[in-house]
């Protein structure tokens, strides 16, 4: 069994008459340590898929384990606290607490963990070692995703999660964070699934999955990632 | 109403409490009354009347009725009756004006006041006129009537005296006949004696010589005999002789017995006369007794009368000259208690509504520039499309002026309509009233509507403009959040390196939305200091009572004794009291009224002075308002009570101009400013008084201390003082204090409308603050519940500020809100009160309850506000 099972899927939004379909039947396996990108045009179900598998949302049916766990039939308390332990975010918009210097967002979500990494450690490994003491507003948009992703890896989890974290960034800044990303897991050891429009950075992957009209279309292994640095887009 | 003799109508309170119907019969006995004449006559021609209906009468709007100088001394119902049933009708106690156009004035304003004053003074001025001439009628009357009663009695005794001197002339006569009849019977007696005396001797003569003449018959006969031969002659003539001597024996026995027959005859007829002149001398006697017995009657009755006439003359000077009080509604208790109350009502009505108009003005504020915030992106759009800034800005004025137009409108018909009514009916639990007539006060409608419209739309049309400089692209991204920023406390190492993180970031947080953070203190404080002036003013208002008949007036009853009653009927009075068990002690004072003068302000007060200081002991106390101690009087010096003094700007030491009744004006210096709370006061002694107004001392009202005594004794007791004639009234503090305690349970309404009020929009704001807390902070709330926060934590990580700030706000609430009780206390003071400024721990600890149990509320649907965030549509709302 793999690590991450997402099996028969389905997820409906009720838009007062209308039904809307954004998973259904959404199936793939993601093998731990792996750096998955999933792309897709938007609206394909790409971020429902991260928000469930995330404990955010909740499957309408189908079933989704992650090591071994059944996330769907988690309720209130639980979910949180698979939130808490197993899963880290990062977001296009970095979503940084703005009261918080970046030392204290990671703490945010280190205090809260029993496992979590020491945040200056983090920080130094997302090379923000001197900025820790700034505020989001004071650091660059690359910076402020640094940070996110160090708070995000902090926590220790199990399963990196990643929606569009270059969206907002410009080539070079977006590089540099893919490169984070990549080296997270690689060094890390850590689960890390990156949600992207852009398939050009899809090599960088272990797993690719194309998801298309609110399904897994198509899944790719590759044998032999792409350093980051070597993409080009 | 009544339309014959024999109908009344009464009040409503009378059916119901006397369990009668319109319908039923009552009888009615009223005193019987003096007319002019000074004759009682029966008040009333028809004493049972039918209770043809009820009235209300503005006299009595009161539930209390207030004290009479009759019977137990209150007036439990009235009743009117209709003028024929009256007998006395000449005798009017009372006329009733209406001045001419004073419905053009509301009663009790100063306008109304001076109208009233100057018809008040030109009475004033016929007054003096009127008095003697009602004066002089009643004395011309009774003079008359006891001149004439002296002329009769003139006359009847001039009458009587003739007649007996006629009757003694009579007895006298008749006394004279007596005597003359006496002595003509004795002259008769003596007279018959004699006569009978001489006819007796001429009998016992005539008896000689008959014997003599039979002894010398005898001789010749037996001469004769001797001689044998007799002749015949001498024999015929011896027998002739013979003969004529038994003649002249039988003549003389004849004789013998008329003459006994004459004198039988005659003893009898003196006896007669003897009897009959026994039985006048008796008559006379009888008549005699009688004569003087009935003179001395006569003189008894004559006595009498003139006794009689000498009262009635002395009645005649105790004539009281006529009295006209020419008085104003001021004077009767019911309407200056309905005044004072709704003075009071006005006075909290300074104060509170400007705080509450401004937390409300807050709250709009606040929520109108949310609205314009959240917003934004619409905004950004409308300008995208080419919408201009007019158009755009236009959209929300319409829609915050129609927020401002309804719920102006639907505040209006609360304050203008439902409020009024509410308290209109707690006046109902003390006065009775008609009903409240509504009306729309355009100043303050109008203003407050105005006022609130312009801060909002003010407000708004700010906003607006402020968000339509930005370009619609800026406009369609979400605001920029706020930057962080160090406070601080950061730079005090000492304390921070302290604080845990999650403290950290409260303590942040908190300097983080200044604007919330003032709003949410402002909001809490103004709702800790509003109730907790509320609970105080209760306090306070509650506190009077037991002040003033606690600490000052501890006296049971006032007796009022009536003027002009004699020095020994005084004393006499006293002596009962004293021996009176159910007394325990009493003090023997002057009271008048008086006016004190600081320069042109002045104040009416009450002067009281004890005979002796040490009589007010355990009646009344004189304390000192600054040491709380007791004091005692100075000479030449008076005290007066603290809340004249600062009416005035008296203070100890300063001299004043003090009035009595009699408008004699003295200059006096004030030794102390002594405690009080009911009224004002001037006490001084004895010495002071007499030698300031160089007038004697006189006990007008004496004050007692009761044993304990339950109401119904002390009623009794009352009315039992009330029978002596030398009293003119009774008081008894116990029912004169439920009365104010009645008055004050009113206020007590209005404080539970003010702290219900202060509460909900104390809820309001904080409700209100706890939304825009939760929207402005949506993303960050999102993002530590993705990072897995629970409920509660995430709860915590807000209500720490949310208790922090609810802790300050307290604090600084109970700090304001006692500021705000003593200005309230000081704005809203009736003038004859003084409130004692005191706020009750519980008071404290109430507002501090009301306010966390809102907060508490207000937190608990936060909580559930919380965990409804959709972390998914709060962080995609960016793309």
């Amino acid at each position: 069994m793999s690590y991450i099972e997402f099996e028969n899927v389905n997820k409906q939004y009720k838009m007062g008459e209308i039904t809307i379909d954004a998973l259904s039947k959404t199936n793939f396996q993601i093998e731990k340590g792996e750096l998955v990108v999933i792309v897709g045009p938007s609206g394909a179900g790409k971020t429902t898929a991260l928000n469930i598998l995330g404990g955010m949302d909740t499957a309408t049916s189908g079933k989704v384990i992650v090591d071994g766990k059944d996330v769907t039939t988690l309720k209130g308390k639980e979910l949180i606290k698979y939130r808490r332990e197993d899963i880290g975010f990062v977001f296009q918009f970095y979503n940084l607490v703005q009261n918080l210097t970046a030392k204290e967002n990671v703490e945010l979500a280190t205090q809260i963990c029993k496992d979590s990494l020491d945040p200056d450690k983090v920080l130094e490994k997302v090379g923000l070692k001197d900025r820790k003491n700034n505020f989001p507003s004071q650091l660059s948009g690359g910076e402020q995703q640094r940070v996110a992703i160090a708070r995000a890896i902090a926590k220790n989890p199990k399963l990196l999660l990643c929606d569009e974290p270059t969206g907002a960034l410009d080539y070079k800044t977006g590089k540099q964070i893919l490169k984070l990303l990549q080296n997270t897991c690689r060094k890390g050891n850590i689960t890390v699934l990156i949600i992207t429009h852009n398939t050009a950075i899809a090599p960088m992957a272990d797993k690719i999955i194309y998801f298309k009209n609110g399904k897994a279309e198509k899944i790719e292994i590759n044998q032999n990632p792409t350093p980051v640095e070597e993409i080009e887009w | 109403m009544p339309e014959n003799k024999n109908e009344c109508v009464v009040e409503k309170k009378f059916l119901t409490e006397n369990n009668k119907q319109i319908g039923d019969t009552i009888r009615l006995e009223v005193e019987d009354a003096k007319n002019d004449d000074g004759e009682d006559i029966k008040y009333l021609s028809e004493d049972n009347l039918t209770i043809v209906g009820t009235v209300q009468s503005p006299l009595y709007i009161s539930r209390d009725r207030g004290t009479s100088s009759l019977g137990a001394g209150k007036v439990n119902y009235y009743i009117y009756i209709t003028n024929d049933n009256i007998n006395a009708k000449d005798i009017y106690t009372n006329i009733y004006l209406k001045l001419n156009n004073s419905e053009e004035y509301t009663t009790s304003s100063e306008k109304y006041e001076d109208y009233v004053e100057d018809v008040k003074n030109d009475i004033e001025e016929i007054k003096e006129e009127r008095e003697k001439a009602r004066y002089d009628t009643l004395r011309k009357k009774a003079e008359d009537k006891v001149n004439d009663a002296e002329k009769e009695l003139n006359e009847q005794k001039s009458d009587a005296e003739s007649e007996i001197a006629k009757a003694e002339k009579k007895l006298n006569e008749a006394k004279q006949d007596i005597k003359k009849a006496e002595s003509e019977i004795k002259t008769n007696k003596q007279k018959a004696d004699t006569e009978f005396k001489n006819a007796e001797k001429e009998i016992t003569k005539a008896k000689e010589e008959l014997q003599k003449k039979e002894e010398e018959l005898i001789a010749k006969e037996k001469q004769l005999n001797s001689l044998p031969e007799v002749s015949e002659a001498i024999k015929l003539e011896l027998d002739q002789a013979k003969k004529e001597v038994e003649n002249a024996k039988n003549e003389i026995s004849k004789n013998e017995t008329q003459l006994s027959k004459t004198k039988q005859t005659t003893n009898d007829q003196i006896k007669n006369a003897e009897k009959e002149v026994e039985k006048a001398k008796q008559e006379l006697q009888k008549g005699e007794k009688e004569l003087s017995k009935n003179k001395k009657e006569f003189e008894e009755k004559i006595a009498d009368a003139e006794e009689k006439l000498k009262d009635a003359r002395d009645k005649i000077n105790d004539i009281e000259m006529a009295t006209w009080y020419i008085l104003d509604r001021n004077a009767n208790a019911g309407y200056v208690g309905f005044i004072q109350d709704t003075d009071s009502i006005a006075n909290i009505g300074r104060v509170f509504p400007v705080v509450f108009f401004i937390v409300a003005t807050l709250i709009s504020l606040t929520s109108m520039t949310r609205m314009v915030e959240e917003q934004r992106m619409q905004i950004g759009t409308l300008k995208a499309l080419g919408y201009n800034r007019k158009q755009i800005t236009l959209k929300y004025i319409i829609y915050a002026g129609l927020a401002c137009i309804i719920g102006g409108i639907l505040g209006m018909s609360i304050g203008f309509v439902i409020l009024p009514k509410v308290i209109w009916l707690m006046y109902g639990m003390m006065y009775e009233l008609i009903d409240i007539e509504i009306e729309f006060n355009l100043l303050f409608g109008g203003l407050g509507l105005i006022l609130i419209s312009v801060c909002i739309l003010g407000a708004t049309i700010y906003t607006v403009l402020k968000e339509l400089r930005h370009q619609p692209s800026v406009l369609m991204r979400p605001k920029a959040p706020k930057s962080g920023n160090r406070v601080m406390l950061e730079r005090i190492p000492f304390i921070w390196k302290r604080l845990n993180f999650s403290k950290k970031v409260t303590v942040r947080n908190l300097f983080r939305y200044k604007k919330r953070f003032c709003m949410t203190i402002i909001g809490i404080l103004g709702c800790t200091s509003l109730i907790l002036a509320g609970f105080g003013l209760k306090d306070s208002v509650k506190q009077i009572i037991p002040n003033q008949f606690e600490n000052v007036f501890v006296y049971d009853m006032q007796i009022t004794l009536k003027d002009d009653i004699a020095e020994n009927e005084k004393e006499e009075l006293i002596k009962e009291l004293d021996q009176e068990e159910r007394i325990e002690k009493i003090a023997k004072t002057y009271m008048t009224s008086g006016k004190v003068y600081n320069g042109e302000n002045s104040e009416d007060v009450q002067i009281i002075i004890p005979e002796t200081e040490e009589q007010l002991d355990g009646i009344i106390y004189i304390n000192d308002t600054k040491t709380k101690n007791k004091i005692s009087m100075k000479e030449n010096e008076i005290c007066l009570t603290d809340k004249a003094a600062q009416l005035l700007g008296i203070n100890a030491g300063d001299t004043i101009t003090l009035e009595d009744s009699d408008e004699n004006k003295v200059e006096v210096k004030v030794s102390n400013v002594v405690e009080n709370y009911v009224q004002h006061y001037v006490f001084m002694t004895k010495e002071t008084y007499e030698k300031l107004y160089e007038t004697k001392y006189e006990t007008n009202v004496i004050l007692t201390k009761n044993i304990e005594l339950s109401e119904e004794e002390a009623d009794r007791l009352a009315t039992n003082i009330m029978d002596k004639s030398q009293v003119a009234s009774v008081s008894n503090i116990a029912s004169a204090l439920k009365t104010i305690e009645d008055m004050m349970s009113l206020l007590n309404y209005v404080v539970v409308v003010l702290i219900v009020s202060a509460g909900l929009l104390a809820f309001v704001v904080l409700y209100n603050l706890a939304n825009v807390n939760i929207s402005e902070r949506i993303r960050e709330l999102a993002t530590i519940k993705v990072l897995g926060f629970y409920d509660k934590e995430v709860y915590n990580y807000v209500a720490k500020e949310t208790v922090i700030l609810t802790i300050i706000g307290i604090i600084l609430g109970l700090a304001f809100g006692f500021f705000l009780n003593y200005y309230i206390l000081e704005t809203c003071e009736i003038n004859m009160l003084r409130f004692p400024k005191i706020i009750h721990g519980i008071s404290y600890l109430y507002a501090i309850l009301i306010t966390v149990v809102f907060t508490v509320i207000v937190n608990i649907v936060t909580y559930f506000s919380l965990k409804k965030i959709n972390m998914i549509e709060s962080l995609k709302s960016v793309e």
